[in-house]
């Protein structure tokens, strides 16, 4: 039997962003080809488009909810509608998220003073160290490890969306919001699991350099990069709350 | 304290990944069998078609006019 019986069951399911991009059989010249080197400074510019968003958000909070509606639906049109264009997309993302984000930090910095800067020194710090375990190889990722990973992101999302319909009636589900033990023991599971799709990330962009794939995926890995920074952003933020509240 | 240590962590991890992400993955990493196939089934690359062609030569066969009816 095989050893990926689930994949051979259900198909090679993963994140529907990444798959579908990997099927352009065309050969490319070199200057045409995605690098390493293009998709880290394609990062750069999202993450510095990120913080002028972010400052923006912070000085007027009003910007947040509208920041967080059309960045959402800007990352929606990227991986479903047009990849290709992710390079007139992903910046506006960045910029918009980053008012949502802005906004939503000083909402928490007047709760706890000074949340913010550790919430950003410890995306980054996983970020940075993350990176160095993949790239050395201490971190293998595998068709195992990304059903895995996969599996527990669309869980969260459930677990998030039923959350949320649940607080139109009244109700919800407490303990995920809660500061108690199980509370914080959610949210630190829900920071590996972010933090771990960094992983799938880095690998999918080595992965795309190596196989030559068009100049645009750039900035789709880029895209995909910020994705996960912003949800992890915002997952060690509430971690942070729950722990200060307590 | 706080600002100046995490924003020392901040800027750190930023210049980290910086230069280690332009860097190759370890042979570690890149040459396992187990790796992802992003997309299905995996395909050399542009660089190895270039460089080692699977065209076989001279075992080409001529083939004739007769040869075809």
């Amino acid at each position: 039997m095989s050893k990926h019986s689930a994949l051979n069951t259900f198909g090679r399911s993963g994140n529907p962003a990444f798959t579908r991009n990997f099927e352009n059989t065309e050969v490319f010249s070199q200057s045409e080809r995605m690098t390493l080197d293009g998709a880290v400074n394609k990062t750069a510019i999202l993450l510095a488009l990120c913080f002028a968003g972010a400052f923006a958000g912070w000085n007027v909070p009003a910007l947040a909810m509208p920041g967080l509606i059309i960045g959402t639906i800007l990352a929606f049109v990227t991986i479903f509608r047009s990849p290709a264009k992710a390079g007139s997309t992903a910046p506006f993302y960045a910029a918009f998220e980053g008012m949502a984000l802005g906004g939503i930090t000083v909402f928490a910095e007047m709760q706890y003073p000074g949340i913010g800067i550790q919430a950003i020194g410890l995306t980054f710090g996983i970020l940075a160290s993350l990176l160095f375990c993949y790239k050395s190889g201490i971190i293998k990722p595998t068709e195992n490890f990304r059903l895995m990973i996969f599996s527990a992101t669309m869980g969260i999302a459930l677990l998030y969306l039923v959350s949320f319909i649940m607080s139109f009636f009244g109700s919800g589900i407490g303990f995920i919001h809660s500061n108690g033990l199980f509370g914080i023991g959610f949210s630190l599971f829900v920071v590996c699991i972010a933090a771990l799709n960094l992983v799938l990330d880095f690998d999918f962009i080595e992965e795309g350099a190596e196989r030559g794939l068009p100049k645009y995926m750039e900035w789709y890995g880029a895209f995909s990069l910020m994705v996960t920074l912003v949800w992890l952003y915002i997952e060690i933020l509430r971690l942070l709350m729950k722990l200060r509240s307590r | 304290m706080n600002t100046v240590i995490f924003g020392i962590l901040t800027i750190l991890s930023l210049f980290i990944f910086m230069n280690l992400g332009k860097i190759k993955a370890s042979k570690k990493q890149m040459d396992r069998d187990d790796r992802i196939k992003w997309g299905g089934k995996r395909r050399p690359n542009f660089q190895q078609n270039r460089n080692g062609s699977k065209i076989i030569e001279g075992s080409a066969e001529e083939v004739s006019d007769e040869a075809k009816k």
